[in-house]
């Protein structure tokens, strides 16, 4: 078992690598490392000029460490199969598989910590006046109380088992506070997390891998707000509130309309990339707070929800039954120009009414309007029939 | 209604180069049922996805009256409403969207093709599931709305795969009884099953299929005199034949 948990980690780890890859690509690392530097230019400025020993320093030192112990879940990487297949293993070998895990799941909490905890060092020892083993007492008390909500979840494995994060949380903002005023806690934290069981006695296999299932979806849909992840699960919402915007008579569709219009609105993908890109439009807008640059880079954004949209297309072509029910497919390309139409022109509206809300009112606000829905009608009528055909 | 003929002349077709079925001919009238049976991998889904346009033939035509599959397909298929062996919903869709989908695609009379999916819908116990999504319906549940989507598309031919997989005794009843009164009402039904005590309730003729030919068309009488069986055989007896027809080719 514990062979079988390496091999799933390595790769787990090289699948994470692929993604990193592409989430962190040069221009992004770029973008970061500028603004991570102005940061700490500011913060370095920032820590001559605020007077020491402020009544809220412990607080926020407290909340500053314990923003990191958010990150990190257990990581099992049971698979639908293993409900089959691992079925008969005992206690005793589940723990086995759990052992490498473990200390996996622990390893993004620690390098955040970390991390925190050497940005925050300066802050501490200058402005609080923790000593370096104060300070080291601080930290074994926020990473024994990370220690103590993994082993807590690994208890929480077994049928019936309580646990919950909100209550851990909880718990540990207030004991990192106490730990500010008095940081030989840590030690009695670290033996509360020696302590804690985790041991399997009794595996909850179909809980356990339905909550796996969930943790990678959160991790993949992390993933997919950068780049195209193949694994993640599509689940479709009702969206009810949105029925407003679909014709109330049949006679006004025909089938592809029909599909087209309800996966904009249902699936996360679609109705997630137009949400996303409009409200980038509106805080681009209000950021450059000048009409021309408002409108340019809107008019980007607007071209490039369609651009994005496009696949949208193809969407049933993998349903066995779009292709046998008699659905005409040469005036699909038409039809789905007519429902990118109406999402530009909601986006056009939107954008608009927030520039009416941030941006200074006079003439040239109202020819930024007028300018958007020109380019919004534009691509909706003449670049998006020749983009589908192709 | 106009009286509808299927007419498959010597298809021959695969999913490569290999033809997996060879020269099929199969004729069904008007009001006949007609069952495909054979043992797993004898080319039922082949025969069934290059009638519905699913794999292009190397050989061979597959019409409705005139019209040809190849030469109009858009016509073709609505002559033709399909219940696959796995349920295949659209998980953007509710039921109620699913029927108004058929609607649309079959281009039906609204009021009355609603009146009757409503009695589909009563009849299959899912007339209060009407704003339930895909993803809420178990596997039966899943079934059933294709049943109900297939038998209110009103199609001359009705191809049913397996239909009898995963539903209840109540629903397999009721499928069988929508199946006799297709017929009885002049369309076309073309079956794969391996649950022949069942089929036999509704399905008059089989074609048996084996290596991707068909050995033989008629009734259950007519079959089991074909392959020698006697009248206290059972049809496990039958795939037994079969299967030494096979391992011997």
């Amino acid at each position: 078992m514990s062979e079988l948990a390496k091999k799933r980690l390595v790769k787990n780890t090289r699948q994470s690598i692929k993604y990193l890859t592409l989430v962190f690509n040069d221009f992004f690392v770029l973008a970061l490392i500028f603004l991570f530097g102005a940061l700490m230019f500011w913060y370095a400025q920032a820590l001559k000029q605020i007077p020491a020993k402020a009544w809220f320093y412990r607080p926020v030192l407290a909340v500053a460490l314990w923003l990191p112990l958010l990150a990190g879940r257990l990581v099992t990487l049971f698979k639908k199969a293993d409900i089959q297949f691992l079925y008969p293993q005992d206690g005793e070998k589940i723990d086995d598989y759990l052992k490498p895990m473990f200390h996996y799941s622990l390893l993004l909490p620690t390098i955040l910590l970390g991390l925190m905890a050497g940005i925050l060092y300066p802050f501490a020892n200058v402005k609080i006046g923790l000593l370096p083993y104060q300070y080291l007492l601080l930290l074994l008390a926020a990473w024994a109380l990370k220690l103590i909500e993994l082993k807590w979840e690994k208890y929480s494995l077994n049928f019936k088992a309580y646990f919950s994060r909100e209550v851990m949380w909880g718990g540990a903002l207030l004991l990192l506070l106490a730990s500010t005023y008095f940081p030989w806690l840590g030690i009695i934290c670290l033996a509360i997390a020696i302590a804690t069981p985790s041991k399997i006695t009794a595996f909850d296999w179909y809980h356990d891998v339905e909550k796996e299932e969930a943790r990678k979806d959160r991790v993949y849909g992390l993933f997919s707000m950068f780049t195209d992840v193949a694994e993640k699960q599509i689940v479709i919402k009702r969206r009810g509130y949105f029925d407003f915007l679909l014709p109330k008579q049949l006679t006004k569709e025909t089938p592809n309309l029909y599909l087209y219009r309800r996966s904009l609105l249902r699936n996360p993908e679609y109705l997630n990339l137009v949400v996303r890109m409009t409200a980038f439009g509106i805080l681009i807008s209000w950021l450059v707070a000048e009409w021309k640059w408002a409108l340019g880079l809107s008019a980007l954004v607007s071209f490039l929800t369609v651009y994005q949209l496009l696949p949208l297309a193809k969407e049933f072509d993998q349903n066995i039954m779009y292709r046998i029910m008699p659905i005409d497919q040469t005036k699909r390309a038409g039809e789905l120009v007519q429902v990118l139409a109406l999402v530009l022109e909601i986006q056009w509206l939107v954008i608009s009414l927030t520039w009416l809300l941030v941006l200074p009112l006079n003439t040239e606000l109202f020819i930024a309007i007028v300018g958007l829905l020109t380019i919004s009608q534009l691509l909706a009528r003449v670049y998006l029939p020749i983009k589908v055909k192709q | 209604m106009t009286q509808m003929t299927l007419k498959i002349e010597n298809l021959t077709g695969g999913y490569t180069g290999v033809p997996v079925i060879k020269n099929i001919n199969l004729e069904i009238k008007p009001g006949e049922a007609l069952g495909l049976i054979g043992l797993n991998g004898a080319g039922k889904s082949t025969t069934i996805k290059h009638i519905l346009g699913l794999l292009r033939p190397q050989k061979g035509t597959v019409k409705i009256n005139d019209i040809d599959l190849r030469q109009q397909p858009l016509k073709f298929k609505r002559q033709v409403s399909y219940i696959p062996e796995t349920p295949v919903l659209y998980p953007e869709l509710t039921l109620k969207e699913h029927i108004e989908l058929t609607i649309l695609s079959y281009g039906l009379e609204a009021d009355s093709a609603w009146k009757r999916a409503h009695e589909l819908l009563k009849m299959f116990r899912l007339d209060n599931k009407l704003d339930w999504l895909p993803i809420h319906f178990s596997k039966g549940m899943k079934q059933k709305v294709m049943i109900v989507s297939a038998f209110l598309a009103d199609s001359s031919l009705l191809i049913i795969d397996e239909p009898f997989t995963g539903l209840d005794p109540l629903a397999v009843a009721n499928l069988i009884q929508l199946i006799r009164d297709a017929t009885k009402a002049g369309k076309m039904v073309l079956m794969t099953t391996h649950v022949l005590a069942d089929a036999q309730q509704a399905i008059s003729n089989y074609a048996v299929l084996n290596n991707g030919t068909i050995e033989t068309i008629g009734s259950l009488a007519d079959i089991r005199q074909h392959y020698g069986l006697q009248p206290d055989d059972s049809f496990d007896k039958l795939y037994q034949i079969l299967n030494q027809v096979t391992l011997h080719e």
